[in-house]
Formats: structure tokens, sequence, C-alpha cells
């Protein structure tokens, strides 16, 4: 689907403020999902000429153990889209309740390197509303220009589920996804979670979502501690891959079973070689240690 | 202080030996160099770490060189001010770059010599055939500094891990007293004397009698040649943009003897009239990193790098400064004559020289002390004076005053820059061009190298 003429922001819109508007009155329609459509809104929000604040991509190169480069991560870049995605989302046309959506895979295009002296043009779209056995998913594509070119550095595709929700004339698809089995595998790395973790990321990424900041808030919306960011995981994941995925690459992760605060978490990463020997993909995965339960998967490779 | 009445430790009495008897080395040359701007402590890079800087002047020279997934020989860089967790600072650094993660390291510290020590350690290691391809390093971080807990907080964290029971633990924390509790920042006095270099050199500043508005005409000097340099490209191969600072920060290329004259003293002012130095002839607390590419000739050319010119040789030199014998930056004074005896040269034999500016005074002193007859009788066994440096071969350009100076990552920046002077200037006259860097450092210490076009 090709997104209709966009929708131009004067500014990045404030997240506080797209929380604060879910939890308003008036947003109760939108938020419990009461709309009665079963169509996407066509039109893309873009926001123009965005610029980076050095301090604070300096706080989320350290938090998540990237080297303080003067590339942005790709991960630094979800966040900076972020509000704009949250915006499409909290359209009076959006058919799907905002409130307890779950993040169930990302994947990033990450074409070429983006310098934080670069202004930014971001546009974001959803598309692709299909059945899933627990509910409704829908893909939120967030795109990333140099300010005033056509091509794009930055292409970001995170899929949403709103669980429960079953839309009139979207079908559940016809077999559910396969579940692999997981056999943790010996790990190459372990992290230890703060129960400040969610708080931690909140701070550098601007994504105060209640669930990630403590158990009260995280237990007002009805889990049982908080959990941690699925992109803060993601994006350590990535930077544990480190320098030799390149300035371009792809990076998707298949979020599994949510990270409760605080705990371990262990991690492989395992390289796949290509046949001139040189580096072709790297492969992630993390699970719960004591549990064997895996919590994402996903693999870097290059674009 | 005094000049006289030591016995002769000049250059054969060291016990150094002789050009006649040195072996016949391979060389080891200087491919080229990276460094990121350095910038004013608490400025452009207050929230980038030792690790950060050093990799990312490590990343800018990967690049500019193709050394992606390459292993090179041994990585060896340091830092002055270094936080206990950066152990393995060098490593972390070369295994967050592009170089393959099988590239060994190791760090190294001797105050501000440390990066030109890790020149001459490498350079050794190439000539001795033990490694093909190296890169030196440094990087200091002043605004990034590390902050230690105090002696007694440390005592009583280290005695509450060893204790086993509660009453222990109790009795162990009540000998916390409130003034424990207040951090202790990282300082730049000597253990020794409780004198802060700036201090130190004030003593030796008014021993060599060094006028005020002599030290601020090498200040001014140290900007107009570092801005001139910066306007004719000089650096276009030597630097990589890091923070959005494509300069050194401290650079004041419109500054002038009317401005560095109204500057008040900021040390020696017990020494009431003579207090001389001030802000702008004195070096100010920089962040920054460098990095240089050394190899043996046949690895420059099997991969069509250049090679800007050899290291030749390099000497260490330790003063008696703690009773005041010598002054605590005057080792190079020692460390050269030595150096250059050893291969048969003078002052005169060389087309640049490299003097570190830790102060204006420092590097005047020095030439002080060359020219002085009595201390090159009694101190360096001459038969009379060292000799005369050529005013217009220093510092050419710029130096420590007007780029700042992050400790450790002066030795890359000097050589980096001295290579590639040497190497045009040979090209413009078609013959061999020698330069020599000295660069004194903390507890007395020095180190001298020279450099040879190739």
């Amino acid at each position: 689907m090709m997104p209709a003429q966009p929708v131009i922001l004067g500014e990045m819109p404030s997240l506080s403020k797209l929380y604060v508007n879910a939890a308003a009155p008036a947003a109760r329609r939108r938020l419990l999902g009461t709309h009665d459509g079963s169509v996407l809104p066509a039109e893309s929000h873009e926001v123009r000429g965005v610029t980076v604040d050095v301090g604070n991509l300096t706080a989320y190169q350290h938090l998540i153990g990237e080297t303080a480069s003067d590339v942005l991560p790709a991960g630094f870049i979800h966040a900076l889209a972020f509000p704009l995605a949250m915006s499409v989302l909290n359209r009076d046309d959006f058919p799907l309740p905002l409130l307890g959506m779950i993040h169930l895979r990302n994947s990033v295009e990450q074409r070429s390197p983006v310098l934080f002296t670069d202004a930014l043009d971001i546009t974001a779209h959803v598309e692709n509303l299909r059945g899933h056995r627990a509910g409704t998913q829908v893909d939120v594509v967030a795109e990333v220009r140099l300010a005033g070119t056509a091509d794009i550095s930055w292409r970001g595709t995170s899929t949403y589920l709103a669980k429960g929700v079953f839309l009139p004339g979207i079908d559940k698809p016809s077999a559910a996804t396969v579940r692999t089995d997981f056999t943790a595998p010996d790990p190459t790395g372990l992290w230890q979670l703060g129960v400040d973790t969610g708080r931690a990321y909140a701070a550098v990424s601007g994504d105060f979502n209640p669930i990630h900041l403590s158990v009260l808030s995280a237990k007002a919306l009805g889990m049982r501690r908080s959990i941690a960011h699925g992109m803060y995981l993601a994006a350590r994941a990535l930077a544990d891959v480190g320098a030799v995925r390149g300035d371009s690459f792809i990076w998707d992760v298949d979020f599994e079973a949510p990270v409760f605060l605080p705990c371990r978490v262990a991690l492989d990463i395992s390289t796949v070689q290509g046949t001139a020997g040189t580096w072709e993909r790297s492969d992630f995965a993390a699970w719960n240690p004591r549990s064997g339960r895996r919590h994402f998967n996903g693999s870097v490779r290059s674009f | 202080m005094s000049i006289d009445g030591q016995p002769t430790t000049g250059p054969d009495a060291a016990g150094t030996p002789a050009a006649a008897s040195a072996p016949a080395h391979r060389r080891a040359v200087i491919v080229g160099g990276n460094r990121i701007p350095f910038a004013r402590s608490g400025g452009a890079y207050a929230k980038s770490s030792n690790q950060d800087m050093l990799t990312a002047a490590l990343d800018g020279l990967i690049a500019r060189f193709g050394l992606q997934d390459e292993r090179i020989g041994e990585v060896a860089a340091g830092a002055v001010l270094k936080h206990s967790r950066d152990f393995n600072l060098t490593r972390e650094a070369v295994l967050g770059s592009a170089l393959s993660p099988e590239t060994p390291a190791y760090d190294l510290q001797q105050a501000c010599a440390t990066g030109l020590e890790t020149v001459v350690g490498l350079t050794n290691k190439i000539k001795l055939g033990q490694i093909e391809s190296a890169i030196a390093g440094g990087v200091d971080s002043a605004s990034d500094a590390p902050v230690v807990v105090s002696e007694g907080l440390r005592e009583v964290i280290l005695d509450l891990n060893r204790a086993k029971s509660l009453p222990q633990r109790l009795q162990i924390l009540s000998r916390l007293r409130p003034k424990d509790l207040a951090p202790l920042a990282p300082g730049t006095s000597e253990p020794r004397t409780g004198l802060s270099m700036g201090e130190h050199q004030a003593l030796t500043t008014a021993q060599w009698k060094i006028p005020r508005e002599a030290q601020d005409e090498v200040a001014l000097n140290s900007h107009r040649n570092l801005a001139a340099a910066y306007d004719a490209g000089f650096f276009d191969d030597l630097l990589t943009p890091y923070r959005g600072l494509t300069r050194d920060g401290n650079l004041r290329p419109d500054t002038s003897l009317v401005k560095l004259a109204t500057l008040k003293p900021v040390f020696g002012k017990n020494l009431g009239a003579d207090a001389t130095m001030t802000a702008g002839n004195s070096t100010p607390l920089t962040d920054g990193a460098s990095t240089v590419l050394l190899s043996s000739e046949e690895w420059a050319d099997s991969r069509d790098l250049p090679k800007l010119a050899a290291v030749v040789d390099a000497e260490a030199a330790a003063v008696d400064f703690v009773h005041g014998k010598d002054g605590l930056l005057m080792a190079p004074v020692f460390a050269v004559p030595r150096l250059l005896s050893r291969h048969g040269l003078t002052l005169d034999d060389i087309d640049f020289f490299e003097i570190h500016e830790a102060f204006a005074s420092t590097v005047l002193s020095m030439l002080a002390a060359w020219e002085d007859e009595e201390f090159g009788r009694t101190r360096l066994g001459l038969q009379g004076a060292f000799g005369k440096v050529d005013r217009s071969k220093l510092n050419v350009t710029g130096s420590s005053l007007a780029a700042g100076h992050p400790f450790a990552a002066t030795g890359g920046r000097i050589v980096a820059s001295l290579a590639k002077t040497l190497h045009e200037k040979a090209g413009a006259e078609g013959r061999p061009v020698r330069g020599l860097v000295s660069v004194c450092a903390a507890g007395g210490l020095g180190v001298a190298a020279i450099l040879e076009s190739l």
C-alpha cells in the first residue's frame, strides 16, 4: 500500500503527550479500540529537519554498550523515529487499541551510516494489517532520509500485536506459526539486568512506557513486574555483534518472552562466515539461564 | 637549584652504545596518523570516555588506510588519567574498532611521554622483526577523569568484604567519618613534592630567567603556526572530526601579544615579581586521542601505503628534580644531547624541531640550558654550550599551547605531524630531512626521538 499525501508535522510529537492523550477520556474510544473500521489510515506522518542531541546520543551509546562514535546506532534512530510512529497509531482512524500492544518483531535496514550532525527527514506509516492467532497484527514503518534527499538511509519495520482484538474482515492465519524448539546453547555472554534497566533506557530513548519503569506502574497495566524494553535488549545484542557489522546492515529481532526485571539473561552470538571466510551474518539468541526459555532471537547481516 | 657543581653526566658517561657499535636493523617507518581534534576540558568531548576517543581516532586511521579486518602486529596506547576499569583500555578500543579482533594490544603509561614511548617500543619491535605493522597511540580526558573514594572509605569497603559477622560489619562501619565520603578528583601534583607541574615549571622559569614576553611570543607562534597549518590543509589527512569539532578547540588564530599580555599569572605567584606563567602561555587541560600507523618497509610497500619517515632512534632521560637539582620538566635537556651524540649529530643537523610545549617557558628553559656554556660543560660534559635551536625550525605546525595537550595523545600528534612535515620538505628539496622530537613528562621524565624523511 502506497501511503497517500504525508501529514507534515511541525516538530517531533511529544511522546509523553501522546501517552497522556491516550489516557484522557476523549481518547478512550481510540484506546479501547471501539473503532469499527478494519482499514488502516493511508497517510504517512512526516517531520523534517530532525536533529540529534549529542549528549543524549552519548548517554544512549554508553547505556547499550556502543562506543560513543559520531555514527548514530540503528537502535537510536528507532528511538528517534518512535514518537512519530506513535503519532500514527494515535490517529482517530487507526483501528487498533494503543494500550497493551505487544512488540512482536523488529526489522531494520541500515542502508548507509547516519552521523549525528546530519539533519533528518523522518516519515512513518502503518501497513499490512493482518490476523494473528492471538489477535491482529500491524506493521509500523519508519523511514529516515538525510534532510532534503530522496534516498532512504534507515528503514525500520516494527510489528505489533493487538492481543485479543479481532477485526471484522481480518482472518486468522490458517496455520499458527510453528514454534521451533529451543535448546539453550553454551552462552557467549551473560547480562545482569538491574531493576532500574527500564528506567535507564527510558531516560535515553524518551520512551516512558509505564510497563518498563517500575513494579507499581507495570502492575497498573497488568504486568506482574516491570519488563526490559525490547529495543534495549535488541540494541545491546547489536552492540555485542560489534564493528564486524560494518556501516550498512540488516538487523532483525523476534521478541518471544518478556524479560522481567531484575534478572540475568544468557546470550549467544554466533558468526556465520561466507565462502571467502568473510563475515556474512551474526545470529543472536537470548534466554533465561534458569528456565532455559528464550526471550528473543535475531540476526545482523550485511545489507 | 644550581646548574653547576655536578660531575659530568654527558652522552658518553651514560653508558649508551656508540653509533659505530649499533647493530644494523631494518627500518621502521611511519605510514601516517590520525587523531581527533583536541577539545578543551569540559567542552565537546565532556561526556566521551577515553575508550570512546581512542576508538574514534583508531577508526579514522583504519578508514584512511583501509585496515578493516586487518590483523595488525600490535597496538599500543595509553592514558595518563585512567580509571582502574580501563586496565585493558587499548585492547578494548581494538575490540570496538574495525580491526581484526585477533589484533593484540597493550597499555603503556609514562605520563606525558606515553604517546611517544608507544612509538618507540613498537618501532623497536618492527626493527627486530617481531612484528610487521603496529599502531601507536594515546588518549586522555581531563573531563571524564576518574574520581576515587577517600582512603578511609576504601579501607572500610575492603574490610567489610572480609568481615564475617554482623557485629564485625557494624564495628567497621562505625569507623566511617563524614569526610571519608568526599570523593577525590585526580590532581596534577607531583607525589614527592606536592607542587603542581605549573609550580615546578615556575621554579625552572625563574631559575633560567625566562621573561614573560618571550613566553607569550612562543604561545603566539604556536597559535599562528597551527592556524596556518589548518588553513593550508595540512591536517586534512591527519585528523577525523569528532563530536562536531573539526579543529582543535583551544586554537585562537586571532590571539595577539597584546591580548596575551593582559592575562594574569597563574603559576609561581609566590615568586612575587617573577610570576610570568599565564593561562595563555601554559597548556590548558584538554581531551583528545591520537594514533600513528607504523610498519616495516615491506608491509607498507605490499599495501601500496605511503612511507613518510623512519623512526631512527630514541632516548629516555630522567632528572633528579625532587630536591631541585634540575627542573621537573628538564629531562629532555639531557636526552637530546645523548641521542644526537650517539649518531654523531648536532642541533645544526636537524631540519625540524618538535619540542612539546607543556609550558612556553619549558621550551625556553630547555633552549636556554642548551645555549649555556657552563651548563654544557658541567652538566652535559661538553666543551661548551650544546648549541642553538634555529627558532624558524621549531614547532612549525604549532604545538601544545595552541592544540592543547591531552597528555598521552600528544606524542602521536607530534610524530604524525612531524613525519608529514619531513616527507613534504624532502619531496620539495630532494634531500633527506631530519626531525627531532622532545617530550617532557611528570616524574622528571623525558623522551626524545629522531625521525628521518623517506
